[in-house]
């Protein structure tokens, strides 16, 4: 039977959306709590009489205070000049490197790309031990610069990985046309490839970007002053060592992650395609 | 211009006297020569060697050295397999190996039932549901900071709102410090990274379903199949391949990944969650002593290499059969 009774159908698509909204609430309401947590004021987060679930009034002292109690501006600062490195370092060399992959059958090339997943293996402390003794060597450790290259280790193959795939879904035929109308190889990547890839590129971009914002155990082993320190290791110095008030920590979280939710928002459909296109596929 | 001009900018043969100095024109040329794929993978195969291939072969030579930076005293000298043996006696790295396998098998349980039930229920197309599948997977963009750091204020002895609502509707008596028993400590870890992990899964999932073509269905439905049977025949089979993958990615995130058990309980109570990967960290972070924490990591890392050999080798017998 292919068409089934009115009944059955409205009895599962009710079962559809109880099952739907039960997953959005639980992976929203923790954010909202953080939120409401976040305008509450002190005295409506420690309380005598048990949890308050409607603040006596909503107030935004705890954002003004995180940013200017706190060196947060620097630990914003101090993650975007990371997060600018990575994503440099990432897109210029992991941009052409995975259209190489992507178009050129060159020996070894199975191996490489085999090599890159492997990388995902080796555990973080494996690197960043060895990391940390060479930036010490040459004056990189605990600089913005240094833990920026070091985030480029994980990153960049990702960045690979991902774009690989976006530039495989992109026809052949467009180079070919532009080679026979005169174009050289790099004239065809830059004029056409390029600029029919870039929602791809901007979404890898995104994606790197995001994890790089993100990160925490490399900065915390890499970084060991408020002058390079990133945004995750002074929140969770605040939460640990200074016992900042509840109210201030959730603005912490909150600010940091407002540029995440912003970005993930406008480019998780071509972002979302992009990372499942590999697993997919192959 | 010509068309070809317009297109052929770049590669422009006819020179004029500024082109010397136009570095895209040399480019051009080096494009046309035998040196193109090498000049394209260079700058990343020379990033990956220097800052990934060399750091880790150091990092591995290092677990037979002797590296203490709070003991200059013990020099740097080789000394075989000695951290391997100590690791052999050490009560901590065999209770971290055991526990890192319950936190991989049980995250990645519920883990892989919460991606499949979410996505099986947003991937039917029914007004409204698309948002909801972007909603769902936010968790999984959220650093670790955030989300260990929410979930422990919420989980808290004294002020956690899930405290609170477990005592009003009758579930617990008076408000638990989740993280003070070995048990409830572990279940609240493996809760806190379900929230963050389950959509991986779910993204992979959905993108799977995707795939699977329509005629598969209404084939199965002129046959009359039931909802079960079309679930075992025809829609387990196309999820296979990714749920192999996203799992093995997974499970290499997990073991490698102290951040969340560093952030919501430092392996304590005791070494009740205790694993792998935060003991190497523990160990390299606050102790400094590099050579054993490299020991540790060589060892997951074998884990690692002989998990994914095996299981790739167990469903490609089942896929066989």
């Amino acid at each position: 039977m292919i068409v089934r009774s009115a009944t059955t159908r409205r009895i599962e698509n009710i079962a559809t959306y109880a099952v739907a909204l039960g997953f959005a609430a639980f992976c929203v309401l923790p954010l909202l709590w953080l939120l409401l947590t976040s305008l509450k004021p002190e005295s409506d987060i420690i309380t005598s009489e048990g949890v308050v679930y409607i603040p006596s009034k909503l107030i935004l002292s705890n954002f003004v205070a995180i940013w200017q109690q706190t060196d947060f501006p620097v630990l914003f600062r101090n993650s975007l000049v990371t997060t600018m490195v990575t994503v440099a370092l990432s897109l210029t060399a992991g941009t052409i490197a995975a259209y190489a992959f992507s178009r050129e059958y060159f020996a070894g090339r199975q191996s490489m790309l085999l090599g890159l997943l492997l990388l995902r293996m080796f555990p973080a402390v494996v690197k960043i031990i060895p990391l940390f003794i060479i930036m010490r060597g040459l004056g990189l450790l605990d600089t913005r610069v240094g833990l920026g290259i070091a985030y480029t280790s994980f990153l960049l193959p990702l960045f690979i990985w991902l774009m690989k795939g976006f530039f495989d879904a992109i026809p052949r035929d467009l180079e070919d046309a532009a080679r026979i109308d005169g174009c050289t190889r790099l004239g065809a990547l830059w004029r056409i490839v390029l600029p029919v890839a870039r929602n791809g590129i901007m979404a890898t971009t995104i994606f790197i970007g995001i994890a790089a914002w993100n990160e925490f155990i490399f900065a915390l082993i890499l970084t060991t002053s408020a002058g390079s320190r990133t945004w995750p290791v002074g929140l969770q110095l605040m939460v640990g060592e200074f016992q900042l008030p509840w109210g201030m920590l959730a603005a912490g979280g909150v600010l940091s992650i407002i540029p995440v939710v912003i970005l993930f928002a406008i480019v998780q459909r071509s972002m979302l395609h992009g990372l499942t296109e590999g697993a997919t596929k192959g | 211009m010509s068309a070809r001009g317009d297109l052929g900018w770049i590669g422009d043969t006819t020179r004029s006297g500024l082109d010397r100095f136009n570095p895209f024109v040399h480019l051009a040329k080096l494009s046309e020569g035998r040196f193109w794929v090498a000049a394209l993978l260079t700058p990343a195969i020379v990033i990956i060697a220097l800052i990934v291939v060399y750091p880790t072969i150091y990092g591995i030579t290092l677990s037979f050295r002797e590296m203490r930076l709070l003991r200059p005293d013990l020099g740097t000298g080789f000394v075989g397999l000695k951290h391997y043996i100590d690791m052999l006696q050490d009560q901590v790295f065999w209770w971290s190996l055991r526990n890192t396998a319950m936190w991989v098998v049980l995250s990645i349980a519920l883990e892989l039932a919460l991606g499949m039930a979410s996505a099986l229920a947003l991937n039917r197309s029914l007004p409204g549901l698309k948002l909801i599948g972007v909603i769902v997977l936010l968790p999984w963009f959220l650093p670790n900071v955030v989300a260990g750091n929410m979930w422990a204020l919420m989980l808290d002895a004294r002020l956690g709102v899930i405290n609170d609502i477990l005592v009003r509707i009758g579930v617990l008596d008076t408000f638990k410090a989740w993280f003070a028993d070995p048990t409830s400590a572990f279940g609240a870890a493996v809760l806190v990274e379900a929230w963050h992990g389950f959509p991986f899964f779910t993204l992979f999932i959905m993108a799977a379903l995707k795939g699977i073509p329509e005629e598969h269905y209404e084939a199965a439905a002129v046959d009359g199949a039931s909802r079960f049977q079309v679930f075992r025949w025809i829609t387990m089979p196309a999820l296979k391949p990714v749920i192999v993958i996203s799992v093995i990615l997974h499970v290499i995130t997990l073991v490698n990944s102290p951040d969340l058990l560093l952030i919501l309980t430092k392996g304590g109570p005791g070494n009740a969650t205790m694993v792998l990967s935060l003991y190497a960290f523990e160990n390299a972070y606050s102790d400094f002593d590099f050579g054993y924490s490299a020991a540790l990591s060589v060892v997951m890392l074998a884990l690692l290499l002989l998990f994914a050999y095996l299981y790739v080798r167990a469903s490609n017998l089942l896929a066989n059969q």
